[in-house]
């Protein structure tokens, strides 16, 4: 009985792995496949002349562009959602409610929508590009900076910042050497979401910027959408992993340092196992 | 005081963003924001493209809801998995955040490789020439239910693994000790604490997979299309009279998500474990 369950147990983590992790396995083997007939089942020679074609063509711009993107909307939805949640949370607004659901609601509208009427509104305005892409996607990231600051305040004591200013410490110093240092994982982790909202969109990009603006996502689709071009596809993509991969690393290693009890083996009792927060990027 | 003109800015950005998109979006789709000519009041927009609203609204539904389904049953369990050991739970957890940070996008362009005809499965398969079932832009979306439940796995995953791990421990224990089998302890424990987390992501995953476009476009049929992708068709036409349809269809979708998300929270709140 407890065997077949242990057993059973098992199958299923081994089907969990197989569904997470075959999906971007073609990825890998397109990437490094320097010839690949159509019947054979593994490539006939590996290479990483892919992967630096990439940057002999205009990969290079297109990288700088949307690292340019998400930084953008990384430095303007952070700060913007963490005053946004201190406020909620410390109740200083009038309206809580309303003004809540105005940050959140965002998240419950077809982006696209909202460009398409944009788009005409932008272009009438003479709005640049970049400036109109940046605006949408930062509204875009705002629920998600706003909820993961939202919830860091809930588990954040004001008495910190009291306790130093009852020892004289001056407003910026409260700001800087309290407050920062307490939120800086959860800071961490909305500004690695905003980021990803601007490095990872398309429609945005697409709908505004009128294809004058080509990120690595407008590559990755216009290689995808055509044919035979599968290690092209495969190498942008491999390469449009690799900002977030590093990012997700040192905000594991961030979160690490700043609580070194939760390295080696894991406390049942922790609520946040993932270095990540939970919020889905749009992404 | 101070607080308020702080907010302000976000919340301002917020509403000139939505309100002005949606607002001029609304009035071109009835005809009151021509790009040329006068404004003229016309519904025909709605009620030109001869069904067309109609299979483009329901295949958008369609797989909205079988990714949503899909995606909420695999995170569920993956997160049910992930409270069996700790060292399940760090290698579980860690493959799942992983994978949300993985851009739609570039998981279309890998599911595509996957499953297209001559694509990775096929030959591994070994299937000859001509008889891999068309997954990839075919008559069904498969490929782009796939996709969507892929990634949106992963968040569900990742939201009803943080609700259950603070809360879990104590009540398994205590229902245990009841004599609670398994299934009683998933049935009575487990699922109503997650349904809160399970009800919430799971409504961001449906809102989200509605106004998505780039996975359908790229993984789906040139016909039918869903609403984003049609949409996307028309705003981009030559023919300027396409354009207030265009809008009819971004509006359209606009008023699913918001009810959707409307009646899933009003549902959610009304689980025992909302607080």
């Amino acid at each position: 009985m407890t065997r077949t369950r242990r057993a059973l147990g098992l199958l299923l983590v081994f089907l969990l792995l197989a569904w997470f992790l075959t999906p971007l396995l073609p990825l890998a083997l397109w990437a490094g496949a320097e010839s690949w007939s159509g019947t054979s089942s593994l490539p006939q020679r590996w290479g990483a002349g892919n992967l630096t074609s990439v940057y002999a063509s205009d990969g290079g711009a297109a990288v700088l562009r949307s690292l340019a993107l998400g930084t953008a909307v990384a430095v303007l939805a952070t700060p913007a959602g963490a005053v946004a949640a201190r406020a909620l949370a410390l109740r200083q607004v009038r309206g809580p409610r309303l003004i809540a659901a105005l940050l959140f609601a965002p998240v419950a509208l077809p982006v696209f929508a909202v460009v398409m009427g944009l788009n005409v509104v932008l272009l009438r305005l003479h709005v640049p590009g970049f400036l109109g892409i940046t605006l949408v996607l930062v509204v875009t990231a705002l629920p998600y900076t706003t909820f993961l600051m939202r919830a860091a305040y809930a588990a954040y004591d004001v008495a910190f910042e009291d306790e130093a200013r009852t020892l004289g410490a001056s407003p910026g110093a409260v700001r800087w050497r309290v407050r920062l240092p307490l939120l800086s994982p959860a800071l961490a982790g909305a500004a690695f979401l905003a980021f990803l909202v601007g490095w990872s969109d398309y429609i945005v990009t697409l709908l505004l910027g009128g294809g004058r603006y080509v990120t690595l996502p407008i590559l990755v689709a216009s290689a995808a959408s055509g044919t035979g071009n599968e290690p092209t596809v495969a190498a942008l993509s491999l390469v449009a992993l690799v900002p977030p991969a590093l990012l997700l690393v040192s905000l594991g290693l961030l979160r690490r340092r700043l609580n070194p009890r939760r390295s080696g083996s894991a406390r049942r009792s922790d609520p946040a196992v993932s270095p990540l927060p939970l919020v889905e990027g749009a992404a | 005081m101070r607080a308020t003109l702080v907010v302000a800015a976000p919340v301002l950005a917020v509403l000139l963003v939505v309100v002005t998109g949606l607002g001029a979006t609304a009035l071109q789709s009835l005809g009151l924001m021509p790009l040329t000519g006068a404004p003229r009041l016309s519904f025909a927009a709605y009620t030109s493209e001869n069904g067309e609203l109609l299979t483009a609204t329901g295949l958008s539904l369609l797989i909205a809801a079988a990714s949503t389904a899909l995606a909420a049953v695999v995170g569920l369990a993956t997160a049910v998995a992930a409270m069996s050991s700790p060292r399940t739970r760090r290698l579980l957890t860690g493959l799942v955040t992983a994978t949300v940070p993985v851009p739609h996008l570039v998981g279309a362009a890998s599911v595509g490789l996957l499953l297209a005809d001559g694509g990775l499965l096929s030959r591994w398969l070994g299937a000859s020439p001509g008889t891999w079932p068309s997954l990839v832009a075919g008559r069904w979306p498969t490929a782009v239910v796939l996709e969507y439940a892929w990634k949106e796995s992963a968040f569900i995953a990742l939201v009803v693994t943080a609700t259950l791990a603070t809360r879990l421990t104590g009540y398994h224990e205590t229902a245990a000790l009841l004599g609670a089998g398994p299934w009683a302890r998933f049935r009575h424990v487990t699922l109503p604490l997650a349904a809160p987390a399970l009800g919430l992501a799971s409504a961001i995953t449906f809102v989200y997979t509605l106004g998505s476009y780039e996975v359908a476009w790229l993984l789906g049929p040139a016909y039918p299309e869903p609403l984003p992708v049609m949409a996307y068709r028309l705003f981009t036409s030559t023919d300027l009279a396409a354009r207030p349809e265009a809008m009819a269809l971004a509006m359209t979708t606009t008023v699913i998500a918001g009810a959707a998300a409307l009646a899933a929270l009003a549902l959610v709140r009304r689980t025992a474990a909302w607080r």
